[in-house]
């Protein structure tokens, strides 16, 4: 190729990505919204890339709704729909799905219950035959129920194998105590034994209606003809009142209390430091993910530096703000092995204080902007990606408005903001820990963090 | 990007033959031997850069075992221009992210950044590749983290433990034997010579492919390529790996006694490498038994007999002859006997029957899918990339794999089921376990 012609490609090249550089904006592609006579609303994203069409759904209804004593219950009525439909019995709707190399999923939260599905383009049609009939027309057969209870309860014991995989069920369950957010999403060993047939079908009767649905599609496709095509498939879907349950306001627990979880055989110990955090709506929330991505947001953040990099006691720290419906939980979460415990809490509290007394820096407030923004396209890259951000906003009551505003509220973020930021939603002296180890080795650490301690072995039912 | 589609549905649809095309994909080789690949995808203006090393475990010895996986995590603690802490600082301060990954055959270090941190990226990369510090004092607080990372990947997981002496039994004289993380007592032992000689053997340009995805043109790879990475020289490739294993004459079985609330079962079936023609066949029968709810093992294990919580099974391209692996976790108060023997039913039933045909188009279409879905991020395309040039020897069989694929036949399954599930050329690995206080 001829020289000067590359170099002057490169050089509009350089000058052009200049000019985007400065362009501080970053858009949702267009999506349109409308309502389906019935009240479910539906959103639609066209996206040319690959040929495949996504699918995410959204029902108003988690495991919030539950009743007392059947956590679990808007989990494993998730895992049922696809168990048979009145025209489909469960091992046809999986040869349907796996034969045009579909794919489903359903699954509850505390706030509601998720649904994603992806097809060939080719297989649009049929795909959206067997989401429909799973979401419409499931008759949750008593034999598969018995079965998948039995399978999540020794779901349960087999992840009590595995520290990492629990510790989280434990940690939300001790912060949030009685509140709804404090019981599992997935049930326990006692609660899912409780749970009837006909406590499903109730479930689904009374959640399932099409204004708690919201259905977003993003792929490639026309507009027109996919919304033709639900509406030929959900139109009947007869319309029903939802009746929303009310939750009260989680509040943060005041002074420290710690729970340690005997695990016999831990070699390392996994830990939780945290307390109520924040909800998806806050107005504040990119400026905390900014002073987060800071403190155990990313590699180089003060925690995994301290905990990590500068001192080798663990593969990795980060801390988290889980933005819910209501205010969700802000963790800090590592592990290291049994003789080092005590020094790693004591860093990571360390790290925590120093956050409090020293702050950050404008330098690294402005490397925290650069890596958000840098990072942020490859969150809304794939179709699957964009539907369900755009069914999230709209089950948030936020709009495109959120993503659009995202780099302005970066660029904008001062350093008298991050001071407020951390004095604000960083909690100081307010602590829950949870630990699950060998009790054998760390059980006289425990008083040293907090007056209250509680001591539960991991094979007890429950969390 | 939507010319790369057009082609791939034609050949997907159609099967058709692969004729001489570029797929969009744009190569150059560097002057020291660094082979680079390129695909613009401009949907967001982000890059994916991977470098792959054809160095992992398969290339240690006894004693230094876990060197490569050490090795990788040494290159991101400090060269000449970039000291300690300044290659993540730098990157992460230029909006871009990192990892890598070490496996039995290769050493993967992946960039995610902004287009506007294309130069920084290669400064970076050069950087380490050519003036890596080996710092005492890093040495030992990388230890550390190594360790903490083998003890929660393996030791606080029964399936790494268990998998571990899977391995380490069905192997007796190749490499595969030993864990990409390393034994704990050789992390703790390694030595500095020890790691400047896998530098010396590993890290040459001319052992490296470099993938660039995303917002970016060839002729601006090139250019920086050969700013940055073309000055380095080029030095030995790695001794070849001579050792195969030698046929396995009767089934071998290990068992592990711990604290655990359920039993795990683990088999290892011995199988080619990615370049045999049997590894189509074979990824097929793995989709056949373990795909989806309707594939024949979740059927049977969990569904219909309701004997295990979940059956996968794993066959992943290696350079060497690797296992079919088919992991199952008992239900509680089954014994893992019960599912052995049904799984071995499942295997006995591709012998002495025919798959359908339905069943094999569902394989597949299976098959299919997961490649359009792997080509949705520029990650994903650059990973698969780099592993079909690295693994199966040219990128373009890729993009010939459906190809390869729908010439898979009914009778072909048969005949590898029965060449390769028999019981002498079986590993069976079981944890079984043990009540709190029943210490070893």
């Amino acid at each position: 190729m001829n020289r000067t012609f590359v170099s002057l490609c490169l050089y509009v090249f350089v000058f052009s990505s200049t000019l985007a550089a400065q362009d501080s904006s970053l858009r949702l592609p267009a999506f349109s919204k409308f309502q389906l006579r019935n009240g479910m609303t539906v959103l639609l994203l066209e996206q040319h890339e690959v040929p495949i069409i996504s699918f995410s759904m959204i029902i108003k209804a988690g495991s919030t709704s539950d009743p007392q004593n059947k956590e679990g219950l808007a989990s494993l009525t998730a895992d049922l729909l696809r168990k048979g439909t009145r025209s489909r019995t469960s091992d046809q709707i999986s040869n349907d799905l796996d034969f045009i190399g579909g794919e489903f999923d359903m699954g509850a939260s505390t706030d509601f219950t998720a649904g994603s599905a992806e097809f060939l383009k080719k297989d649009i049609r049929q795909g959206l035959d067997l989401v429909t009939d799973i979401i419409l027309n499931p008759v949750f057969p008593q034999e598969e129920v018995t079965k998948r209870i039995r399978q999540l309860t020794d779901e349960i014991k087999s992840a009590k194998d595995r520290a990492d995989s629990v510790i989280g069920r434990y940690f939300f369950a001790y912060l949030y105590g009685k509140h709804p957010y404090g019981r599992p999403v997935d049930g326990d060993e006692v609660s899912l034994a409780a749970i009837t047939r006909q406590d499903v079908q109730r479930f689904y009767e009374t959640n399932y209606v099409p204004a708690n649905m919201i259905l977003a599609a993003a792929g490639d496709f026309s507009a027109g003809e996919m919304r033709g095509l639900l509406e030929q498939r959900f139109n009947s879907w007869p319309a029903k009142t939802p009746s929303p349950v009310r939750i009260d306001e989680p509040r943060p627990v005041q002074g420290k209390r710690l729970l340690l979880v005997d695990k016999p055989d831990s070699t390392q110990t996994y830990f939780y430091i945290g307390n109520v955090g924040i909800t998806r709506m806050n107005p504040d929330r990119v400026a905390i993910g900014v002073v987060n991505t800071l403190f155990g947001g990313r590699f180089t953040s003060k925690l995994n530096t301290a905990l990590r990099i500068d001192s080798g006691l663990t593969y990795g720290a980060r801390s988290s703000f889980d933005q819910r419906k209501l205010a969700g939980p802000f963790t800090i979460a590592t592990y290291t092995r049994n003789a080092t415990t005590e020094k790693a809490v004591d860093m990571a509290l360390e790290v925590l204080a120093n956050l409090h007394e020293k702050g950050i820096t404008a330098e690294e407030l402005a490397s925290a902007k650069a890596y958000l923004k840098g990072q942020f396209p490859t969150s809304i890259e794939t179709s699957s990606q964009l539907a369900s951000t755009i069914a999230r906003l709209e089950f948030f009551g936020l709009d495109e408005n959120d993503i659009n505003s995202y780099y302005s509220k970066v660029d904008a973020m001062t350093m008298s903001d991050a001071r407020r930021i951390i004095e604000q939603y960083f909690p100081k002296d307010n602590l829950v820990f949870v630990l699950i180890g060998k009790a054998g080795e760390i059980q006289s650490l425990a008083k040293k963090y907090a007056p209250s301690v509680d001591t539960r072995p991991i094979t007890q039912p429950g969390f | 990007m939507k010319r790369l589609t057009l082609l791939l549905a034609g050949i997907a649809l159609a099967a058709t033959t692969a004729t001489a095309q570029d797929y969009g994909i744009k190569t150059h080789q560097l002057k020291n031997g660094m082979k680079i690949l390129v695909q613009e995808d401009h949907s967001i203006p982000n890059v994916a850069l991977y470098i792959f090393y054809r160095i992992g475990s398969r290339n240690e010895r006894p004693g230094t075992t876990g060197l490569s996986h050490f090795f990788e995590h040494m290159m991101f603690n400090g060269a000449k221009k970039y000291g300690p802490r300044k290659f993540d600082e730098t990157m992460e301060a230029a909006g871009g992210s990192n990892n890598a990954y070490t496996s039995n055959d290769v050493t993967v270090y992946q960039d995610w950044f902004p287009r506007s941190a294309l130069e920084t990226i290669f400064d970076l990369e050069a950087d380490r590749i050519q003036n890596l510090s080996f710092d005492e004092k890093m040495i030992e607080s990388e230890r550390g983290v190594v360790a903490s990372e083998r003890r929660t990947s393996v030791d606080a997981s029964n399936m790494g433990i268990l998998y571990e002496q899977l391995a380490a039994t069905a192997y007796t004289a190749h490499p595969y034997q030993w864990p990409v993380v390393g034994w704990m007592v050789d992390i703790e032992n390694w030595t500095m010579e020890d790691l400047k000689h896998h530098f010396d053997i590993g890290y040459s340009p001319a052992n490296a492919t470099m993938v660039v995805t995303g917002d970016v043109t060839l002729d601006e790879i090139v250019k920086l390529a050969q700013k940055y990475i073309e000055p380095i020289p080029s030095r030995g490739l790695p001794p070849k790996v001579t050792t195969r294993e030698p046929e396995q004459l009767g089934e071998r079985r290990v068992v592990v006694r711990k604290f655990a609330q359920l039993p795990i079962l683990m088999m290892g079936y011995h199988v080619p490498e990615a370049v045999n023609s049997d590894y189509y066949p074979l990824q097929v029968l793995q989709m056949v038994l373990f795909e989806g709810e309707s594939s024949r093992m979740y059927q049977r294990l969990v569904d219909k007999d309701q004997l295990a919580i979940s059956v996968d099974g794993d066959y992943s391209p290696a350079f060497d002859p690797t296992l079919f692996e088919i992991t199952a976790r008992p239900k509680e108060g089954v014994q893992p006997e019960a599912v052995e023997k049904a799984i071995y039913e499942e295997l006995e039933r591709l012998k002495t029957g025919i798959v359908s045909d339905r069943e094999l188009e569902k394989a597949k279409n299976i098959l299919v899918a997961d490649f359009y879905r792997r080509m949705k991020t520029i990650n994903g395309k650059a990973n698969a990339l780099g592993r079909y040039e690295v693994f199966f020897g040219d990128y373009r069989k890729m993009f010939t794999a459906a190809d390869d694929y729908s010439k898979v036949t009914r009778e072909d399954l048969q005949r590898v089921s029965k060449q390769y599930f028999t019981d002498k050329n079986r590993t069976v690995a079981t944890l079984i376990p043990e009540k709190e206080g029943a210490k070893q």
